[in-house]
C-alpha cells in the first residue's frame, strides 16, 4: 500500500517535472546552435553554464547571494498573481524597502544589534508594502488596472533613490550614487566568513516556506486560489475578492521591500543606486515558468541563479555575451508554457 | 426516392475520443413536423449542426430530395432550403425587424438599401405563416416570443423548406407556444417541413407528425405520432437508467411526505418591499414581498433576464438591497453576509454556472468547497484539512455521478453538465435550512435531473425552504408548493398549489396582472 502510494506519488512528480526537463533541453539545444554560429564551443559553453555554480565555495555562494533576492522577487510577483493580480512593480518596491532599511540603519545607527537589525528588516518590508498601497488602493477604490500602476512607481522609485543616494545621504568617497555606510548593529549576521554568505538565505527560505503554507494550506490561501481562479464566483460564495486583492498586492510589496532590506543589511551595507539589478524581470520570469506554483518556485529560482552565474563566467572565459542567457531563460518560459498547450491538445 | 425531402444516413461524428453520433439515420419528408427527441448530451444539437453544415460528419451522406447533398457551410445549407433557428438567437439590437431579416441577403444598397421589396415579401409571409411582426420595430423593444418569429422570418426569406428548431420553447410562455405550434401547423400545411428539436415529451406529442428519439448518440427509435406513448418514448429517452413507473419526472405526482403545513410556524425567509439594483445601477427588482415557510418550497417563474438573478442575489446578501428588508429566522441579512450564510446552512446554485459558481482555474476539490472551506470538515477555520477534502471530493464525485478523472482534475476540463453535478453536490454536502438554486437542472440529464428533485425533496421534509427560480413551468409545478411569478422585476402573483395553471402563469409572465387566484404576499 505504501509502495503503490509512493509510486502513485512518484509518476505524478514525473509527470510535472517532465515537460520542464524537455523545456529545459530544447533551450540549450536551440542556444547551442545560437552559439555555434558564433564560432565558440558549445559544450564548454553548456558546462560552463551549468556547473561554474558549483566549481568553487566561492561561486556556489555568489549563486546563493543571487538566489536570495530572486527568489523574494518570484514570491513578490506570485502572491497576487495566485488571486489573478499582476505585480509589476516588484524592483520599486525594493528599492523603496532599501531606502527605507537605509534611513532606519543610517538613522539609528548606533543601537545595538538586537534592537537595529530587526527595525532595519522591518522598515524594508514596511515600505515595500507602503509603495504598493498606492497601486492597490487605486485598484481597490476605482478598480485601475494594477499592471499600469506598479510600472509606474518603479519610475518613481529610480528618482527617490537618486536624491537619496546623491542628496540626503551621500558618500562623497564613493565615484558612483551611494550612501554613506549604515550602522553596524544593522548588518546581518553572517553564516559563513569566507566567502561571505549572510543570514539573509535563512529568512528568504522562511518567508517562502511561510507563504507555501499559507497559499496552499490556510484557508485564508484558498480565498486567494479561490479570486485567482473567478473572481465573480469568489465573491458569490461570500468572499470578500476586492479586499483580497489589495491585501496580495501589498503583502507582495512587503516581501519585495524586504528584499531591498536584505541588500542593504547583507550585502553593500549601503545604499546604491541599480542594487535592484534586473531581479524584477527574473523574478517574472521564475514565477510564470513555476506557473506560479509556491512549492516550485524556490527550485526554478535556484536553477536561475545557476544560471546568472555561469553567464558571468560564460563571458569572461569564453567570451560568449552574458545576455545569451536570457535567450535560455526566455526559451525555457515559452517551451514550458508551450507543452501546456501541447498537453491539453 | 423523393418521398422524403431530407434523409440523413449512417451519420458518424466524434470529437476526440467521444462519439457523439454513431450510426444515425433520420428522415423526413414534405410537409410533416418531425421532432427530434432526446435528452441532454444524446446527440439532437449535434446532428443538426451537422445538417446546416456548422460540423462536418466523419461518415454518412445527407440527401436532399433524393439528391447528395454536400454541405460544408451555413451557406450549403440554405442553398438546399434548409434554414436553423438555434436556441440562442444572433440578432442585432442596434436592427429594426427588417433589417434583421435581410442582413446578409444580397439587396441594392446604391445610392441606398433598397427595402420595399423585401418590407413587402416580409409581410407577405409573415401574414401567411402567421408570424405577427412590425418589420420597422427596433429589435431591442421585443419579448423572446417576437425574436423568434423574426429568426424563422429569417429561414423563410431565405426560401427554407425545411426549418430547423433548435429547443424553441424554452424562452416562451405557454401562450407564445400556442403561437408557435399555430405557426407551425400552416407552415406544414404549405408544404414547409420542420425539424423540432426538444426534450419535453409532452410538446412532441402535442405538434409533432413523427418523432426520432436520440439516445446516446444513436437513433434509438422512430414513431408516427399516432403509434407513440409516452412511456415508449421515455423508455427509448432514457433506456434502462430510470425506473420510469417510479420517476417523479414522468408521473408527475410528487410524492414522499405530504406538505408540512406552514401556516402556523413562522416563515423562515421574509422579504419585504425589497428593490435591488442590476450591475448598471438600474432598478432590476421593484417592491417585491414574498415569505418562505419552514419545508416550504415557493416557486419563482418568469421569463429569462427578469430580475431573477439580481433577486437571488439581494436575498444572500451579495448584493446591496436598495430598499426593503429581507429576514432570516428573524435576523436581518445584511450585505456581505454570505459567507457568514453560507456557513449556516444555507446554499446558493447560481444559474450563470461558470460566472458565478466554478473556479476553472482550481481543481475539483477545491471547487467542492467553496463557501464551506472554512467549516470542518474542511478545515478548523484557518487551516485547510486537505486529507478531508480530498476523501469527501470522492465520495461526491461518485455520489452526484460527476465524471472527472479525480479530485485534483482541474475545473475547466469539465462539461457543462458536470460543472452542474459540482454546483449541486456542493450545495447538497450537508443539511440545509434555506436553498436558493436557480434553473438547478440545466444541462443534466433525466435520471441527474430525477435525482436533484429527490435531493430537494428529501431535506424539504426535514425542513429546509426552498426558493426555487427556474424557467421550466413543468419543473416549477412539480416540486412548488406555492409559485410566486416574476415580471420586469416584479411579483406580478402567488399562486396557491391548487391553482397551478400553465395559462394562468402564462399570463401573468408576459405581465398580464392579477387574475383573480392571486393572493397577498405572504405564507400559506
Amino acid at each position: 500500500m505504501a509502495d503503490t502510494g509512493l509510486l502513485i506519488f512518484v509518476r505524478r512528480g514525473m509527470g510535472q517535472v517532465l515537460p520542464y526537463l524537455i523545456a529545459v533541453v530544447a533551450a540549450f539545444a536551440v542556444v547551442g546552435v545560437v552559439i555555434a554560429l558564433l564560432g565558440a564551443d558549445v559544450l564548454e559553453a553548456y558546462r560552463t553554464l551549468l556547473f561554474t555554480a558549483f566549481r568553487s565555495p566561492n561561486s556556489f555562494v555568489q549563486t546563493l547571494l543571487k538566489f536570495v533576492p530572486l527568489l523574494l522577487q518570484a514570491l513578490a510577483f506570485t502572491v497576487p498573481l495566485a488571486a489573478g493580480k499582476f505585480n509589476i512593480g516588484g524592483e520599486g518596491q525594493m528599492i523603496v524597502g532599501a531606502i527605507g532599511a537605509a534611513a532606519v540603519g543610517i538613522l539609528l545607527a548606533d543601537l545595538p544589534p538586537l534592537l537595529l537589525l530587526p527595525l532595519v528588516l522591518l522598515a524594508g518590508v514596511l515600505f515595500g508594502a507602503l509603495w504598493t498601497l498606492l497601486p492597490a488602493w487605486l485598484l481597490y477604490r476605482f478598480g485601475i488596472n494594477e499592471i499600469l500602476t506598479t510600472v509606474l512607481m518603479n519610475f518613481v522609485s529610480f528618482s527617490l533613490i537618486d536624491y537619496v543616494a546623491t542628496e540626503i545621504w551621500r558618500d562623497p568617497a564613493a565615484g558612483h550614487p551611494t550612501t554613506i555606510p549604515i550602522g553596524l548593529g544593522g548588518e546581518l549576521p553572517l553564516l559563513l566568513t569566507s566567502p561571505k554568505l549572510h543570514s539573509g538565505l535563512l529568512l528568504a527560505l522562511l518567508v517562502a516556506v511561510a507563504i507555501y503554507f499559507y497559499v496552499d494550506k490556510s484557508t485564508a490561501g484558498y480565498e486567494l486560489v479561490a479570486t485567482g481562479a473567478n473572481p465573480r464566483a469568489a465573491r458569490v460564495y461570500g468572499i470578500s475578492v476586492r479586499w483580497l486583492f489589495l491585501f496580495s498586492l501589498l503583502l507582495g510589496g512587503a516581501i519585495a521591500g524586504l528584499s531591498g532590506a536584505i541588500e542593504v543589511s547583507g550585502v553593500h551595507h549601503r545604499l546604491i543606486e541599480g542594487l535592484q539589478s534586473n531581479f524584477l524581470l527574473l523574478g517574472i520570469i521564475i514565477g510564470l515558468i513555476a506557473k506560479g506554483n509556491h512549492l516550485a518556485v524556490p527550485f526554478v529560482a535556484f536553477f536561475i541563479a545557476v544560471l546568472e552565474v555561469g553567464a558571468n563566467a560564460m563571458q569572461r572565459t569564453l567570451t560568449i555575451p552574458g545576455e545569451m542567457v536570457f535567450i535560455v531563460e526566455a526559451l525555457i518560459l515559452i517551451f514550458v508554457l508551450l507543452s501546456d498547450r501541447v498537453r491539453r491538445a | 426516392m423523393s418521398d422524403f425531402l431530407l434523409q440523413m444516413r449512417g451519420i458518424h461524428k466524434r470529437f476526440g475520443l467521444v462519439t457523439a453520433l454513431d450510426n444515425v439515420d433520420l428522415t423526413v419528408r414534405p410537409g410533416e413536423i418531425l421532432g427530434l427527441l432526446g435528452g441532454n448530451g444524446a446527440g439532437k444539437t449535434t446532428l443538426m449542426n451537422v445538417l446546416f453544415g456548422l460540423y462536418q460528419a466523419d461518415a454518412g451522406a445527407i440527401l436532399v430530395q433524393g439528391q447528395s447533398a454536400a454541405i460544408r457551410g451555413p451557406k450549403d445549407a440554405l442553398t438546399h432550403g434548409i434554414g436553423m433557428v438555434h436556441q440562442h438567437f444572433l440578432q442585432v439590437n442596434d436592427f429594426t425587424v427588417l433589417e434583421n431579416i435581410v442582413l446578409g441577403s444580397p439587396l441594392r444598397n446604391w445610392p441606398r438599401l433598397q427595402l420595399a421589396t423585401a418590407r413587402q415579401r416580409v409581410q407577405e409571409l409573415a401574414q401567411r405563416f402567421g408570424l405577427a411582426v412590425d418589420p420597422d420595430a427596433p429589435l431591442a423593444d421585443l419579448s423572446m416570443g417576437v425574436r423568434q418569429r423574426v429568426e424563422i422570418l429569417k429561414a423563410l426569406y431565405r426560401d427554407a423548406r425545411l426549418l430547423i428548431l433548435d429547443e424553441p420553447t424554452t424562452m416562451l410562455t405557454p401562450q407564445e407556444v400556442d403561437t408557435l405550434f399555430q405557426s407551425l401547423r400552416l407552415m406544414v400545411a404549405q408544404g414547409v417541413s420542420v425539424i423540432f428539436i426538444t426534450h419535453k415529451l409532452r410538446e412532441v406529442l402535442a405538434v409533432c407528425d413523427r418523432i426520432t428519439v436520440l439516445r446516446n448518440g444513436r437513433s434509438v427509435l422512430t414513431l408516427a405520432r399516432e403509434t407513440a406513448t409516452d412511456s415508449a418514448l421515455v423508455q427509448a429517452m432514457v433506456g434502462d437508467a430510470l425506473d420510469v413507473e417510479a420517476s417523479l419526472v414522468f408521473t408527475g405526482e410528487r410524492r414522499g411526505p405530504p406538505r408540512p403545513v406552514v401556516g402556523d410556524a413562522a416563515p423562515l425567509l421574509v422579504a419585504t418591499g425589497v428593490t435591488i439594483s442590476d450591475d448598471l445601477q438600474l432598478p432590476a427588482i421593484t417592491d417585491c414581498s414574498f415569505a418562505i415557510g419552514v419545508g416550504e418550497i415557493l416557486g419563482l417563474a418568469g421569463v429569462a433576464g427578469n430580475g431573477q438573478r439580481e433577486l437571488a442575489e439581494g436575498l444572500l446578501g451579495i448584493r446591496p438591497l436598495v430598499q426593503g428588508q429581507v429576514t432570516l429566522a428573524g435576523q436581518p441579512v445584511r450585505l456581505g453576509q454570505t459567507a457568514h450564510l453560507l456557513a449556516n446552512g444555507v446554499a446558493y446554485i447560481p444559474e450563470a454556472r461558470m460566472a458565478d459558481g466554478f473556479l476553472p482555474r482550481a481543481s475539483v476539490a477545491h471547487n467542492l468547497i467553496l463557501g464551506q472551506h472554512r467549516q470542518p470538515p474542511h478545515s478548523n477555520g484557518r487551516w485547510l484539512n486537505w486529507r478531508q477534502i480530498v476523501a469527501r471530493a470522492r465520495q461526491q464525485i461518485g455520489e452526484f455521478n460527476i465524471k472527472t478523472p479525480g479530485p485534483h482534475a482541474i475545473g475547466a476540463n469539465l462539461s457543462g453538465g458536470n460543472i452542474q453535478r459540482v454546483l449541486l453536490a456542493r450545495a447538497f454536502a450537508r443539511p440545509l435550512k434555506l436553498l436558493v438554486a436557480h434553473n438547478p437542472t440545466q444541462g443534466l440529464d433525466l435520471p441527474s435531473i430525477e435525482f436533484v428533485y429527490q435531493k430537494i425533496l428529501a431535506q424539504r421534509a426535514t425542513g429546509m425552504a426552498t426558493l426555487l427560480i427556474s424557467e421550466n413551468l413543468d419543473e416549477l409545478f412539480l416540486l412548488c408548493d406555492r409559485l410566486a411569478v416574476l415580471y420586469r422585476g416584479r411579483i406580478m402573483g402567488i399562486l396557491d398549489r391548487d391553482h397551478f395553471d400553465a395559462y394562468t402563469v402564462g399570463s401573468l409572465m408576459s405581465g398580464a396582472h392579477s387574475p383573480g387566484q392571486q393572493q397577498e404576499a405572504g405564507h400559506g
